[in-house]
């Protein structure tokens, strides 16, 4: 990439301001930051703290796209942005949004990275060399030719940025790029991101996850929340500033804070899940394949059992989500046998397994669809024919546990992103089935929401097990007391977290990356004896 | 994002022509089937679009799915007409009895019964024979256009730079709204909802397909969303863009093009003289 011309900063932002049309409040205020070539940023905060209305101020969207009203000044390169045109913004300032599904247009990965090259009517010549260059600066040239529709996770996310460095931007603006990744294809996307700030590209990475990107040794870190900042500056001093139950620190900062308070009550897990050990849901020599594709399940043989709460590791494409979709009948096996509570999934109707096993989707938009929140969480029930006053029961127990109370009235489409995965989670549990199973449960919800759901969930009464799909290691080690790890359509490890965490070699193998929770963990686990989050593992071992 | 339709390389006749040779094919191809309603003239055109079918390598096995509805809803209907008599009396007047079956019982003092007649045989054969023809080279469509040439062959074919896209756009949003669908009909299948026991009157069926209909919908508009923010980022519709991929015209394109307009020429001539109109061969009489 091309070094800066000359030493001005690439971003300035004096004391901006935004507050969207037909809203009272502003969204972000007072904000000032200054970002020079070669240096990262990370902006973090939990949800509805600002990141994404700054980012869209900054990129042009505001108020471009989304009307409203921008107070306050934003240079790039030294131009005021009020004086460009989205067009020669969108040259200097590359973004990549959250999910590249949402960004990636393309049918082909070469109309994908051309794109914008295209649109600003460069000669063929210039936009076929610039784009064989951006692919060859992310490793992807191999996949010139193929459908966009049919690369992983990771290969799109490198797809996307190869569609916006091509137009050679000063900033790199990346809005929380690891959200949809596995571990591996973070890691090679922070890589990059690295790689391209040494070069001499500006960076500003928006995530909440801020352990998470420590990697890239970012410079600064710029903490919001309430649409202000409340921090800006290096890594250390963020200790004193930031609630460690907002946003995901790494354990060592954690722990130092976490053991200056009150421990947090311990957790009982699963309280109908005890006592007798029996088999819920069988797997036996499960096969699975799509049409004339070769098996994406291959020989799965798993009990799940009353107690079990089960985290399913493993990347994207191992055959996580497939391998659930049969635990509930959506997929039947092309050979061997699924049996729920003793009966073959090939006898049962969904209806018939969904009174038993109740399934979250990892995109709430695919089923919220009632006019009020009441509504939507009787829906499963009243499929079930539940008894109405055992329904109006169950609805308002879901809406307690997911912490929608007074919400009961309003429409689920009207509520924000984190709320709908909310009720989405709720309209299962009023179902009262006697096993939870869900699927990316913390997608799109930031730290302190999540946390908080998972610990209701696996507290509640009505389950005899639970089942979740994730990415998120730290998952795994704090709720879970059981752990599968999917690659390649097979269960390669089952046992307790321990036994399958601990084998780090075993983990990057499947394109996982051990955390710095896993490790403090492991560290300690001869004296703890189990596997414990960090505010509990701070008061076990440095108070003694 | 936006999912594809299943076009794969298929190294085939139908292939091998430029896009845009191929859609003003068969822009020409229907425009001229739609003047005749002689089975005679209708079989050629019948026998011309089972010549493509059969030379455009796609596979029974991966267009089943399009042909049996498709093939389903064309039978189902030219049944209906044939059976109630409507939507060909315009063509005659009179009618000969080939048989007729008469119910063995009666309802409020009416017997149903089936006049089969030669006019209304005649009628279903051109029917089937014209509808078929049509909708066999519209079902190749997404078959055998590479869903990457899209844009630059409805651009091609004439269309500003913002239409042509906006026709890839179209053409993707079919395939990717059937993968929503089948995304919503899991998720609510495992909230206990059945398709199936969908009951009632019309209006109360489909205040119960809202759980499909809702979420697919807020769906596809939500997607727009994000695809005007993707465009508007990288700049789209500022200018004349340029386009990479490049289309020529080979000899063998001009060919079908002129087979094409040759088509719709004596076709046009044909209807003018009043010719290839609804016609009852002599052995039905």
């Amino acid at each position: 990439m091309e070094q800066a011309e000359t030493s001005l900063p690439t971003l300035e932002i004096e004391h901006l301001s935004f507050r969207y049309q037909r809203r009272e409040e502003l969204a972000i205020r007072d904000i000032s930051l200054t970002v020079h070539p070669g240096e990262i940023v990370l902006i973090a905060g939990a949800s509805g703290c600002g990141k994404t209305t700054l980012a869209r101020c900054i990129n042009g969207l505001n108020p471009r796209s989304y009307r409203g009203d921008l107070q306050g000044s934003i240079r790039i390169c030294g131009r005021d942005i009020r004086e460009l045109k989205l067009v020669e913004v969108s040259q200097m300032v590359g973004t990549v949004l959250q999910d590249p599904e949402r960004q990636i247009l393309g049918t082909k990965v070469i109309n994908e990275v051309a794109f914008g090259l295209e649109n600003l009517a460069l000669p063929r010549e210039e936009v076929l060399e610039r784009v064989d260059q951006a692919m060859a600066r992310l490793r992807i040239s191999d996949l010139r030719g193929r459908d966009t529709f049919l690369l992983s996770g990771g290969e799109k996310q490198k797809v996307a940025v190869a569609g916006v460095l091509a137009m050679r931007p000063r900033l790199l603006m990346l809005d929380e790029p690891l959200a949809s990744l596995d571990p591996a294809s973070a890691r090679e996307t922070l890589d990059l991101v690295r790689e391209l700030a040494d070069e001499g590209m500006a960076i500003l990475m928006i995530e909440h996850r801020v352990e998470d990107v420590l990697s890239i040794r970012p410079d600064r870190i710029l903490f919001m929340d309430g649409g202000e900042i409340k921090y800006l500056g290096p890594l250390a001093g963020l200790a004193g500033v930031v609630d460690y139950h907002a946003v995901k620190l790494p354990v060592a900062m954690t722990m130092a804070m976490a053991v200056k308070d009150p421990p947090p009550p311990r957790i009982s897990m699963l309280p109908s899940g005890q006592g007798e050990k029996t088999t819920l849901v069988e797997f036996r020599a499960v096969n699975f394949g799509y049409g004339d594709e070769r098996n994406v399940l291959k020989d799965v043989n798993l009990k799940i059992n009353r107690g079990d709460v089960i985290a399913v590791l493993g990347a994207n494409g191992a055959g996580k989500t497939t391998l659930v979709k049969h635990a509930i009948g959506l997929l039947k096996p092309s050979a061997g046998d699924v049996l729920v509570d003793g009966k073959s999934t090939h006898e049962l109707s969904i209806a018939q397994v969904a009174a038993m096993l109740g399934y979250v989707f990892q995109s709430p938009s695919h089923m919220l669809f009632a006019p009020t929140v009441r509504d939507e969480l009787s829906f499963g029930p009243k499929n079930l024919k539940h008894p109405p006053h055992e329904i109006a029961r169950d609805v308002a127990e879901a809406i307690r546990i997911v912490h929608l109370e007074g919400r009961e009235e309003d429409p689920p489409l009207a509520l924000s992103f984190g709320q709908q995965k909310r009720v989405s989670i709720a309209s299962i549990l009023s179902m009262r089935s006697r096993i939870l199973v869900m699927d990316e449960p913390t997608a799109g919800q930031d730290y302190r929401n999540f946390m908080s759901f998972m610990n209701a969930i696996v507290q509640l009464p009505n389950f005899e097990s639970i089942l979740f799909i994730t990415h998120d290691i730290d998952l795994a080690v704090v709720y879970a007391n059981r752990v599968l790890l999917v690659n390649d359509g097979r269960v390669v490890r089952d046992g307790s977290p321990y036994e399958v965490l601990q084998d780090l070699d075993l983990l990057v193998e499947n394109r996982l990356v051990p955390t710095s929770l896993l490790k403090e963990n492991l560290l300690h686990y001869p004296r703890t004896g189990t596997f414990l989050r960090a505010e509990h593992l701070a008061h076990a071992v440095m108070l003694n | 994002m936006l999912a594809s339709w299943q076009y794969r390389e298929r190294n085939s006749f139908v292939q091998s022509f430029d896009p845009r040779a191929w859609l003003i094919f068969i822009a020409m191809f229907i425009f001229s089937a739609f003047l005749f309603w002689d089975m005679r003239y209708l079989l050629f055109f019948f026998l011309t679009a089972l010549f493509f079918v059969l030379r455009s390598g796609v596979r029974w096995k991966e267009s089943k799915r399009a042909w049996l509805f498709i093939g389903g809803f064309i039978l189902f209907f030219s049944l209906l007409t044939f059976l109630t008599g409507r939507g060909s009396s315009e063509f005659f007047t009179e009618e000969h009895l080939i048989r007729e079956f008469t119910a063995k019982f009666s309802i409020l003092g009416w017997t149903p019964t089936l006049r089969v007649t030669a006019e209304k045989t005649a009628y279903a054969i051109s029917m089937l024979l014209r509808v078929f023809s049509i909708a066999a080279l519209t079902i190749l469509i997404p078959y055998t256009l590479n869903p990457a040439l899209y844009g630059i062959t409805f651009h091609g074919l004439g269309m500003p730079d913002k239409f042509a896209f906006a026709m890839d756009l179209t053409m993707r949003f079919v395939p990717t709204f059937a993968r929503d669908f089948q995304l919503t009909m899991d998720a609510q299948k495992a909230r206990g909802y059945e398709l199936e026991k969908v009951e009632g009157g019309l209006i109360a069926q489909i205040r119960k397909l809202a759980p499909l209909v809702v979420p697919v919908t807020i769906q596809a508009v939500a997607g727009s969303e994000d695809i005007i923010d993707a465009m508007d980022l990288r700049a789209f519709g500022v200018t004349k863009r340029t386009w990479i991929q490049q289309l020529q015209y080979r000899r063998r394109d001009y060919v079908l093009i002129g087979f094409g307009v040759l088509l719709m020429l004596v076709s046009i001539s044909l209807a003018m003289f009043g010719l290839g109109q609804y016609y009852v061969p002599g052995f039905l009489l």
